[in-house]
């Protein structure tokens, strides 16, 4: 498999639990509320999503459907599409919907009761999908998942020139814009970090070259390794700005597994390096090339995921998400000021339940099929850390944090090669508890997460002229967010 | 023949009660003392299990090779059990929670330390002996039917076993209907007189070891057990107008003994010690048990170790009740466990053993109620009981005392 599909398959990942962990946010990070219920969600949008876009009469399905709304559509232009967004809007009513259900009783609770009495439902609604098997076929799942525009796909615009300047084209920009941005971040980083940075990149290149050749050189390797992690301890420690420094390894890092790898340990360097840097052009798809569905649902999750983030920084960053965050910190305050919080937190639990909904129909095309074992508690407290990673209270950070947990479970897969497979298991159990620790550690050092608490741009009340910051502090929902 | 009904369900709900009670207290104590809303406590309970599993089956977990000749019988893993949970109890307290204390963590970010702390444990578990289910090397343990006739002229009881595929009757014996009404009245006449001999003298500020009500029940089902006992007369028949059949073993006696007696010694430590006093005092008011000279990391580090232990000794029960050992086992008795403390008010250990029995038997009981299509939802049943306490009562049954 080239780099470029494991890529893309990563990026989809992150991108829908992102919109899941952006849900989450809302109500943990915004709100306060600790919802470790927050997969049923996830779960009801999926079940719902695919019940409403499967084709009636499937065999080896007795449950609720299908009810087609793509095939009752299909009259319409676009209806396959249409249908499938309308499933989607439903699958986001109905996890609102039950949202709704759960929040009326259980939001009036403590914050640890109503942590607990979450995560007690969820587990229920768990228990009810798996042994109900007239609601949604039980254990056995759903094997039917539509896909919405399949059958366009690849998609080719013409001749085999036209669909590699256009689609190459689109994803040279994409990277060079990339780079562009990632440059400008890391091009005032100071000499000391650059240089020792570079450095621990070219160790610990040295090494992963080392260890993958085997034999005696293992030793070398695993040396080069722990010389390596030693120097970028070091680069981050003696820096002015450990920011820019940690960017520019990581960069360096991704480019070099990126672009120079595959020159060299591939059997086919250039055709491995093309299909990398124009990852978006499959020149087999079709009979021109073109662009295979997986690139196109990878785009497909992005638009929903950059949806979802500009929602919630339009939310966040109106009177009414500064409503939320006064809930969070102290709930007696915006009462006294007459707002009813109840309310305000049932409507961010449906908010954020309808995100982790959306995001649950996407898991569910971009796994083919759906049982109640994927919606374990696990999911829930994968978006706690990537929550907690990036930054709680952090929209961006947030999604950072879903690409550092992604990478770090899923990105280190390549790992398993140099391993007997029975040990498949023991090293996702070790990644686990990497993360676990990882948790607590930036619980402990960093409590805000890589990001911290993002900033938000909101004029406060008497805030232009501002000719005393005393007259600020004394405004109603003045919380020093300006 | 006879049937089981609601009589063996309260039994059975009993030692479920038991082995959930053992996780509760641990919880409670954590709870109101450490202040941690301990989401690992599950994982700590399978991490208990486990800890019995390497020296019982070290063919199955390779953990210590030097181990020479293989198992240990099941007792000696669980005391090797407490003692490494209760090293690991420590280790918690020392390596993570005392320094999240020291820098004055909140309660969301005490949830989210113990999600992490869950997190590792879990794959640890993982990362050594896989997912697959392992059950203890022990003794084989048969049931003992206890069959209760209700006849015109008496009470009938067979003591039956399933031998080969063959019910045998192991004993059989009666009582009239004068001395069944007799027993029950002596029984229920030595409880109330303990009970009122044991709170009479009471002023305020009196502490009692064990709490009347508490050695009233004692009393009275005492009495009702030596005099069944002794006074055992000839059968009544078994033409029956109701009866019942309740099912248990050693092995269900020995977990609701052995629950009992670990929580008898933990009252003793908590109400007759200082150690005990300093608990109390802390789990009251940490800063002004502080000042009045109470050494609180060192009564935190006692919590986590008495936290340890009871997680060790729930998950040994669990995994022997159940015959099977698996990573999952501790997350499914998380839910009822915390169901239990809250139900009994998290600030009180008394109230989290007797939450645990009640929801013990309302899991028992309802899946005897309810149709059998929906026997799958046990742990549901715990949970529709808390948040419908808690809708009425939000602090829980005995409130934050």
């Amino acid at each position: 498999m080239a780099l470029a599909d494991f890529a893309v398959s990563l990026l989809t990942f992150v991108a829908i639990y992102g919109l899941f962990a952006l849900g989450l946010n809302l109500k943990f990070g915004f709100t306060g509320l600790i919802d470790f219920g927050h997969v049923a969600y996830f779960m009801i949008g999926g079940y719902v999503t695919a019940v409403l876009t499967m084709p009636a009469q499937v065999t080896g399905y007795d449950g609720l459907g299908g009810y087609a709304l793509p095939e009752l559509l299909a009259v319409v232009p676009g209806g396959d599409v249409l249908g499938w967004l309308l499933g989607v809007a439903g699958g986001m009513v109905a996890a609102a919907l039950v949202s709704l259900l759960v929040g009326v009783p259980t939001l009036r609770l403590r914050e640890d009761y109503l942590a607990i009495t979450a995560l007690g439902i969820a587990t229920i609604l768990n228990e009810v999908v798996r042994n109900e098997t007239w609601l949604f076929n039980g254990p056995f799942g759903i094997r039917t998942v539509h896909q919405p525009a399949s059958a366009a796909f690849p998609l080719g615009l013409g001749s085999f020139i036209l669909n590699l300047v256009v689609f190459g084209g689109l994803s040279v920009l994409v990277i060079a814009y990339a780079g562009y941005r990632v440059g400008s971040y890391v091009k005032d980083v100071d000499t000391t970090g650059a240089a020792l940075g570079l450095a621990s990149v070219l160790v610990l290149g040295g090494s992963i070259g080392a260890l993958t050749q085997g034999g005696p050189l293992l030793f070398v390797g695993v040396g080069l390794a722990v010389a390596g992690v030693a120097v970028l301890r070091e680069a981050v420690r003696r820096s002015i700005e450990p920011e820019r420094t940690l960017a520019l390894v990581v960069a360096l890092a991704a480019a070099a597994w990126y672009f120079l790898q595959p020159l060299l340990a591939a059997s086919n360097p250039t055709v491995t390096l093309q299909t990398n840097v124009m990852f978006l052009f499959d020149p087999v798809a079709g009979p021109n090339g073109g662009l295979d569905y997986d690139r196109f649902f990878m785009l497909l999750s992005l638009a929903f995921l950059a949806g979802g983030y500009w929602w919630c920084q339009r939310t966040i960053n109106s009177p009414y998400g500064r409503v939320l965050r006064a809930v969070r910190d102290d709930e007696d305050v915006p009462r006294a000021l007459g707002k009813e919080t109840f309310r305000y937190k049932i409507q961010a639990l449906l908010f954020g339940s309808a995100l982790a909904g959306a995001a649950g129909s996407l898991y569910t095309i971009h796994l083919g099929f759906i049982s109640p074992d994927q919606f374990g508690a696990m999911i829930t407290f994968f978006a706690f850390a990537s929550v907690i990673i990036g930054g709680t209270a952090n929209n961006a950070g947030v999604v950072l944090g879903t690409a550092v947990f992604w990478a770090i479970n899923s990105g280190t897969q390549f790992l398993n090669d140099y391993f007997p497979s029975e040990y498949a298991v023991k090293l996702a159990a070790a990644r686990l508890i990497f993360i676990g620790v990882l948790l607590i550690v930036i619980l402990y050092y960093r409590p805000e997460g890589i990001l911290g608490e993002q900033d938000y741009d909101i004029r406060l009340p008497g805030d232009e002229p501002a000719p005393s910051r005393d007259d600020t502090a004394a405004a109603p929902g003045g919380d020093a967010d300006d | 023949m006879v049937d089981t009904g609601l009589l063996d369900a309260l039994a059975q709900g009993l030692v479920t009660g038991s082995i959930i009670a053992a996780g509760a207290i641990g919880l409670s104590l954590v709870y109101s003392i450490a202040e941690v809303p301990n989401f690992a406590h599950g994982d700590m309970i399978t991490i208990g299990a486990y800890f019995a599993l390497v020296v019982n089956r070290p063919d199955e977990i390779s953990l210590l090779p030097g181990l020479p000749g293989g198992a240990v019988s099941l007792v000696v893993a669980g005391a090797f059990a407490l003692v490494a949970a209760a090293a690991f109890g420590a280790l918690y307290e020392l390596a993570i929670f005392r320094r999240f204390r020291s820098k004055e963590a909140d309660l969301i970010t005490m949830v989210i330390v113990s999600l992490g702390l869950a997190l590792v444990l879990r794959n640890l578990v993982l990362f050594v002996a896989g997912s697959r289910n392992i059950s203890y090397e022990t003794a084989v343990v048969r049931d003992v039917n206890w069959d209760l006739y209700l006849t015109g002229s008496g009470l009938t009881v067979q003591r039956t076993q399933r031998q080969a595929g063959d019910i045998a009757l192991l004993g059989e014996w009666g009582y009239p209907v004068w001395l069944l009404l007799g027993i029950l009245a002596a029984a229920a006449a030595v409880g109330y007189g303990v009970y009122r001999w044991r709170s009479t003298d009471a002023d305020f500020r009196t502490v009692h070891l064990v709490s009347p009500r508490v050695l009233g029940v004692l009393g009275g089902v005492a009495t009702l057990l030596a005099l069944a006992y002794a006074l055992r007369f000839d059968p009544q028949g078994t033409d029956a107008l109701w009866s019942t059949r309740i099912g248990t073993s050693y092995k269900d006696i020995a977990i609701v003994v052995v629950v009992a007696v670990a929580m008898f010694l933990l009252n003793l430590v908590l109400k007759a010690t200082r150690l005990g006093k300093g608990m109390r005092a802390t789990a009251d008011n940490m800063d002004l048990a502080e000042v009045r000279g109470v050494d609180v990391d060192r009564i935190q580090l006692v919590v986590w170790v008495i936290a340890g232990l009871l997680t060790a000794l729930a998950g040994v029960l669990a995994g022997w009740s159940a015959s099977n050992v698996n990573p999952n086992m501790g997350f499914t008795l998380l839910l009822p466990v915390f169901a239990a403390v809250i139900l009994g008010g998290i600030r009180s250990p008394y109230g989290a053993a007797a939450g645990a029995i009640l929801i013990g038997i309302s899991m028992d009981v309802g899946v005897y109620l309810l149709p059998s299509g929906l026997a799958t939802y046990r742990t549901a049943i715990a949970f529709i009981v808390l948040i419908g306490v808690l809708l009425v009562k939000p602090d829980g049954l005995w409130g934050d005392v």
